[in-house]
This record gives C-alpha cells, structure tokens and sequence, in this order.
C-alpha cells in the first residue's frame, strides 16, 4: 500500500512541473505587458516603460522563468506585482473558503446523489426510478450559474430566508453555516445528477451478480445485501467519477464564487489573470492543478481500499 | 407565509432558525456595493474609479468641487491666493486636522504628499495632474506655497482629485510598497480597518472629524462604519440591494436603472453634472481615416441617438458634442459645428469626394477601399455599441472591422500603431483636464491615441494651461473644441448616466461623480436603522 502512494506521488512529480511550466508560458503569450495595464489607460509611454523595467518584464523570458523555479524551490511564490502582496498570503487566505465551500458542497451531495443512484437502481423501471433519473438529469443539464441565479432570486431575494454576498465567517459558526448555504447548495446541486447516474448504473451491474444472489440465499436482510454487497462494490467507477467531478468542481466553484462574491480561490484567479499579475496567476495555477493532482492520488488510493485487486 | 416557511424548510433544511437567517445589515454600518475591486489605495499609484471612491473617504484633498461641477470650493485648504505670474499659489490650511492615528496635521504632510505625486521618481501615471511643479514648501505650519515653473489653470480642480490626496508620511514611509495595501492613514472621515482583496475593505468613522468641505450639511460622518463590499455578479449585486442585503451602491446595470426607480424602498440620484463620455477616435494619420472627408461622411451616418436608446436602455445621453454641455469651459458653439446625423447627406458627401461603390457595396478612391479597423474593450456595451456603428457605416458605404480584446489585452493593443480608429469612454473634471489628457501632441501614443499632432492646438492648449483670467482659458480652450471637432477626429457617441441607488434604510445618498465617484467621502449620509 506504501509503495503503491509513493509511486502515484512520484508520478506527480512531472504533471506538476508541466503544469509550472505551461502556465507561466501561457501568461507570457498574453500579447501584452502588465505594466501597461498597471500604469492605467492614461499613462505616458515613459511611465509603462519605467513600470515594465521595475517590473523585470524586459529581461529576456528564460531568465525570467529560472529566476521563477529558483524562488518556488526555496518556497517562495513571489508577490503579485500589481499590490506587492505575498502571493502565498493571498493563498493562504483564499484557499480556506474554496475547501469550505467544496466541502459544504460535498458533505450532502455525494450521500444523495449515491442514495438516488441506489434507490433508482433497486427500483428499476419504476416511479421512483424515473423521478431519480429526471433530478440527475436535470443536475447533469443545469448550469451552475443559473442554479444560482434562481437560488438567489428566489431563496434570497423573493423570500428573502438566505444571504447571497460573501462568506459570513468561518464554517463552524451559525453565521459561516447560514453565509454558505446557498453557495453549497448550488455548487452540491451541480454534483448530484452524475453522481446518481453513475451509482444507478454501477449498482444495476452488479445487483445481478453472482455474490448478491449468494448473499440473498444466505438470507441477509435486503438492506444489507443492497448496501454491503452491492453498492460497495459499485462503488469503484463511482469513485473514479467523484474524483474527476471534484476536478470540475474546482471549475464550478469559479463561477460560483464570482456569483456569490465568495472570497476564494476561483475568484482569487480569475483576478489575476485579468489583470496580468503573472505570480499570483502562477500560484493559483499551482494550486489548482496541485489540487487536481492530490484529488486524483486520494481517488488511486481509495482504489486500493475498495479493491485490493488494485495493490497487486 | 406557509410557502415560505415549506421553501425554506424543503429547499434548507433548517426550518428551525429559517425567518432570521437573512438578517438585515448591522445597525450603524453602510454596505456600499460595487463591482470592482482597486489594485491598491495608494492614491498616487492608481487610476481606478475604484481606489477613488475609497480614497476619498480615507483622505482629504486641497480643495473641493460642488454639486455643479464647476465650483471649486475649500477642502483642507480653507482659502487660496495666486500671484500676479500665475505660478505662486499659497494654500492656508485648516488647523483643527487631525490624521486617523490622532496626530496634527500640518503644512508638512502637505508638502509631502503633494511632492510624492509630482516626483518623477514615483513613477506616478497621474504626476502630471500636479502641473509644472518647481517646489511645494511649507511657509509655516498652516501655510503651503506652490510654487510652479509655468502658470497651470487647471490646478485647483486637480488638486481635487484623489491624487492629491493629504496623506502621513510617518505611515508611507513605515509601510513602502504597501501603503493603501496593509494600511492608510490619511484625514478623511473614515479610517481603514482592513482589506481583503476582492473581497471587502472596512473602515469606520474618524473621530473628531468636522471638517467636510463646505458642500456637505453635516461636517462629520453620520455612519460608524463602511464596508465595501465586492459583488462581482451584476444580477447578485441588484438582487442584493432590492433584498436590502446592500445599502448603496452605483455599479447598476443599465438596464436595470429603470425597474429600480420603480422598485419600492429604493431611493435613486442622479447626478445632471456628470462628465463620463463615450467615444469613437481616429487616427487621423492612417490611411482612409486620415481623410477629414471621410470622417465627417461617418460622423454625420452614425446614429447616436439610437445607441443610447437601444445600447444604454436611456441611462445615457446621445452626445451632441465632443464635452458635456455642463462642464466648466464647454464651448456651446462647437456644438454646431458637429455634422448633425444625415445618413444621405454622408452618402452625397462621400459621392462627390470621389468615393464611388464597389462590387461589394464597399466605397473605392484611388484604389484605396473604404473599410479601417477599430479597436476596443469588448463588453456588452461596447460589442453592441461598436455592431451599431458598422451597421451604420455599412449604409453608406464604409466597412468598419471590429477587432475587441479582453481587458487583459486591450490596453496592450490599443498602445499600439496596428489600428485605426478605437472606442473608448473616460471621465474628466473640466474642459481643460479633458483638452490637455488626449490632444496634446507630446501625449502620443497614448493617451492621444489620434495621433493628433496640430501646433495649433498645442499652442492653444498651453495658452489655455498658463491662461491667469478664466476668460482667456475659456476662449482658448473654446478655440481648441472648434478645432477638433471641425476636423472631426472623434465621433462622440454617449455621455453615461451617474445613478446612485439606496437601501429603505439609508438616507442622504446624494450622487457627486467626481472622477466619477458617485458616493463622494460619504458623508450626509444616515442609517435609520
């Protein structure tokens, strides 16, 4: 099991720096220089030119990416150069509330979209069934933008039960609780339809296996059967697509952020990005994808929990 | 009262605490929404509108400007002198000042933050708002003489501005690079508490302040604390304050300005004094738009009118004129010399220039083809409002490419020689601050993006600069407006609308639209609740 996260880990090791060196190649073939958009759109051309050379931008672009991996060698992810604060500072203060948020999110998306997936399964063909299917579709076909929109309008604004502008506090205060639920619900909502899709089709396989009509003969009560045998081992394709959907998750979190003026990470980087400040965008970068990596090493990890066939 | 307890208890699970959940905003604290965030607050490292409608609470400036928009009234300075040359102006300044961290101020801090803004060292992109400074010293304690190495009319507007903004200098020098990002500490009637970026900036009343200028009823801040507060999203942002979750905020979309006048609890202010134009430029030395001909064929095909109606929802005025009618300095007879909007007389005009159509319905002279490419920023606004302008021109016969870039690259793009003409809107203080940013010709490549190189001008534009009777000012500037727009270098196409929203709760939100700030130091304004 040991050998088995070191090797994903070290697999990590180059995804990583692909990914260092892409997006600080990206910010270079933006066809401009941030020291003009930081002078402002009334600048003189002496001033832009005395902001670039403060800057470093005018030395050439090797140079400028070895000075970059030198500084993350010796975890320093530089200053955003637009207001000199520490990139990691920014980090450090938005990364809270995109894991709280994607947990909120989480925390009752996954145990429903599993239970819808399982319920539609069991009752195949039936009502249940196809109500199942037509939430997951309607969660697979929505927006998450426009699940928000209509969460706002309505929850928040036309009956007024919820805020919608920012984090209120921290998760484990009534305020924090009450500030993310509408975010979670949206961002959750978006994650239930593939979810139970994938559980419903996963459980179907293998309710007709062979070791749960064993079990059944054996005369396990039929809850037991369902959730020990049959949706245990269903769960592996359904892992495997809560491991990509949480990737995406970090997309939708994006969008819900700016929605619900949320102060997190997606926020954080699409800020950057707009205005060309190239070490907070590669920090964001990097935590992102860094994120994505870790995401998919639990996923490989929990295959091995879940199917000892994968140790071997 | 049933559905909504159902919904929430359905939709939440939490039906137990449901009704209070959406509580009211604290008492005693104004939740001001905006859209945009400020790279910083340092006053003289940033241009945005954003870091002015901060700045301007934190800090205090020279002078003031009036509701009209024309009178320059006391800030810190309670009175003004200028000698005879024009290049002496000596400020008495209030003595009653105090800096947020209790400390007097004086003549000293003036001097200095004036000085930073006029140091080229600074690398300011606005230090030329400051004028030909030669030396800004302190005469005594209350007393500052400017002193400049030519005479600059424009002075006591720009001393209005948050550029010059009076700031500590114990507090720049301790915090460097991160002042107006970890701290400020200025004399304004509100002081910084924190910042999150993209996020909200707190601050609360300073107190023992009591010297608003003049133009306020109330010399001190009516509220004990301001948040700032970022909503990106604009229907989140009017939803926010139809549901009271905001209590002021100008970023309303234009669409929306309508509805909300109708909307119920909400109060709406209009600013008439609100210098914010749209506009199309050319660069009068590119080939086609380097045709006075052409360019006066397009300003007359181009209908204004119709884009502030359909583009601006009516939250923006067709503009007759290359300046607001109620700017200080405007020049009512440059507004005749505006071609007016005749689609055929634009036709005739180009026929009898010799631009006859081609296959393509395209004009041809000279083998030249009458089609140029214009840059911009692309947004809603600008997309249709640039899609407007082609259908337009197509009519008689020219062919406008629309090239819009990200922000992200715009400012990049449009820095350079690659386009022919560029859409762009800027606020401006008087005649003169708007003359002197875009026509001189030392200001190419940008901000005189026209390329617009006229001695004339230049001259005039400097006579209007050292100008020591407001009356020579107004002729010369006056001359420069006529000068521009007979040669129709722009198409002037909006002026926006300055509309300030309030909450039930809050009173005495009142539009100012300096530098187009709408909610100006915050003062008068209450909370009832």
């Amino acid at each position: 099991m040991l050998c088995h996260a070191v090797h994903r880990l070290l697999l990590a090791i180059p995804v990583l720096l692909g990914v260092l060196t892409v997006g600080f190649m990206l910010m270079q073939v933006v066809p401009t220089d941030p020291a003009t958009v930081r002078a402002g759109p009334m600048a003189t051309a002496d001033v832009v030119a005395a902001i670039r050379r403060d800057l470093g931008l005018d030395r050439p672009l090797l140079v400028q990416f070895g000075l970059y991996l030198a500084r993350l060698l010796q975890g320093d992810l530089g200053v955003s150069i637009i207001n000199n604060i520490p990139v990691a500072t920014e980090l450090g203060n938005t990364i809270g509330p995109t894991l709280e948020l994607m947990l909120a999110s989480l925390i009752w998306s996954i145990p429903l979209g599993l239970a819808l997936g399982t319920i539609g399964a069991y009752w195949r063909g039936k009502l249940i069934d196809r109500a199942v299917m037509a939430v997951s579709v309607a969660g697979v076909s929505l927006p998450v933008f426009f699940l928000g929109l209509i969460l706002i309008w309505f929850v928040g604004f036309r009956w007024g039960l919820l805020p919608f502008t920012g984090r209120s506090g921290p998760l484990w205060t009534l305020d924090g609780l009450i500030g993310i639920t509408l975010p979670a619900l949206t961002l959750g909502g978006v994650f239930i339809g593939p979810v139970a899709r994938m559980t419903r089709t996963a459980v179907l396989d293998v309710l007709g296996a062979e070791h749960v009509r064993t079990a059944r003969a054996k005369g396990l009560r039929e809850i037991t059967v369902v959730l020990r045998h049959a949706l245990r081992n269903a769960l592996i394709p359904v892992v495997t697509l809560i491991g990509l959907q949480i990737g995406f998750l970090l997309g939708g979190a994006v969008v819900t952020e700016t929605i619900f003026s949320w102060p997190g990470v997606g926020r954080l980087a699409v800020g950057a990005i707009t205005s060309n400040d190239f070490p907070m965008a590669q920090g964001t970068i990097l935590v992102l994808a860094g994120g994505f990596i870790v995401i998919n090493l639990v996923v490989d990890l929990l295959y091995a929990v879940l199917d000892p066939r994968v140790r071997a | 009262m049933l559905k909504k307890i159902l919904a929430g208890a359905a939709l939440l699970g939490l039906a137990g605490v449901q009704p209070a959940l959406a509580q009211a905003n604290p008492p005693d604290t104004l939740i001001a929404l905006r859209a945009f965030d400020s790279d910083n607050y340092d006053p003289i490292r940033s241009t945005a509108r954003s870091a002015g409608e901060v700045v301007y609470m934190l800090a205090d400036t020279l002078t003031s400007v009036d509701w009209d928009m024309k009178t320059v009234t006391p800030g810190l300075a309670t009175s003004w002198t200028v000698s005879p040359d024009g290049k002496l102006y000596t400020f008495k300044l209030r003595d009653d000042v105090t800096f947020c961290d209790g400390r007097k101020m004086t003549a000293d801090d003036v001097v200095f933050s004036i000085s930073r803004l006029a140091d080229p060292a600074n690398k300011s992109p606005v230090r030329w708002r400051a004028g030909p400074v030669k030396e800004i010293r302190a005469k005594d304690a209350t007393t500052v003489e400017y002193e400049l190495t030519q005479p600059f009319s424009e002075l006591l507007f720009q001393l209005s501005l948050f550029f010059a903004s009076v700031v500590d200098k114990n507090s720049v020098e301790k915090l460097g690079a991160n002042f107006g990002v970890q701290g400020f500490n200025g004399t304004g009637p509100f002081c910084w508490v924190s910042w999150t970026p993209r996020n909200e900036l707190v601050m609360t009343k300073h107190e023992g302040y009591k010297w608003a200028p003049p133009i306020f009823k109330n010399p001190s801040p009516q509220v004990g604390k301001v948040i700032w507060k970022i909503v990106p999203d604009d229907n989140t942002r009017l939803a926010a304050m139809q549901s009271g979750q905001g209590d002021v905020t100008q970023y309303i979309p234009y669409v929306a300005i309508e509805s909300l006048k109708k909307t119920p609890g909400i109060q709406m202010s209009q600013q008439p004094n609100y210098f914010w134009d749209y506009f199309l430029g050319f660069k009068v030395d590119k080939p086609v738009v380097n045709d006075p001909l052409i360019r006066k064929a397009m300003v007359m095909a181009v209908n204004r009118p119709a884009i502030a109606k359909a583009v601006f929802f009516g939250a923006g005025d067709a503009a007759d004129a290359y300046l607001n009618p109620n700017v200080l300095d405007y020049d009512p007879a440059s507004k005749a010399l505006l071609p007016a909007y005749s689609p055929d007389n634009a036709r005739k005009l180009l026929d009898d220039a010799g631009w006859k159509a081609g296959a393509d319905g395209v004009r041809v002279k000279d083998g030249l083809r009458a089609s140029f490419t214009v840059y911009g920023i692309t947004d809603v606004v600008w997309t249709r409002t640039a899609e407007a302008i082609q259908a337009d021109l197509r009519r008689i016969g020219v062919e406008m490419k629309i090239s819009l870039f990200d922000a992200t690259i715009a400012w990049g793009k449009l820095a350079t020689q690659e386009f022919d003409a560029f859409v762009m809107s800027y606020p401006y203080v008087s005649a003169g601050d708007a003359l002197n940013l875009y026509w001189p010709s030392t200001n190419r490549p940008t901000p005189n993006r026209m390329n617009w190189n006229d001695p004339e001008t230049d001259t005039l534009l400097a006579t209007a600069r050292g100008a020591l009777d407001p009356i020579d000012r107004k002729v010369a500037l006056a001359k420069v407006q006529e000068r521009v727009t007979e040669a129709n270098v722009w198409i002037p196409l909006v002026r926006e609308q300055l509309w300030v929203a309030s909450s039930k709760r809050t009173v005495g939100a009142r539009a100012h639209g300096l530098y187009g700030v709408g909610i100006y130091k915050g003062l008068d304004i209450s909370l009832t609740k």
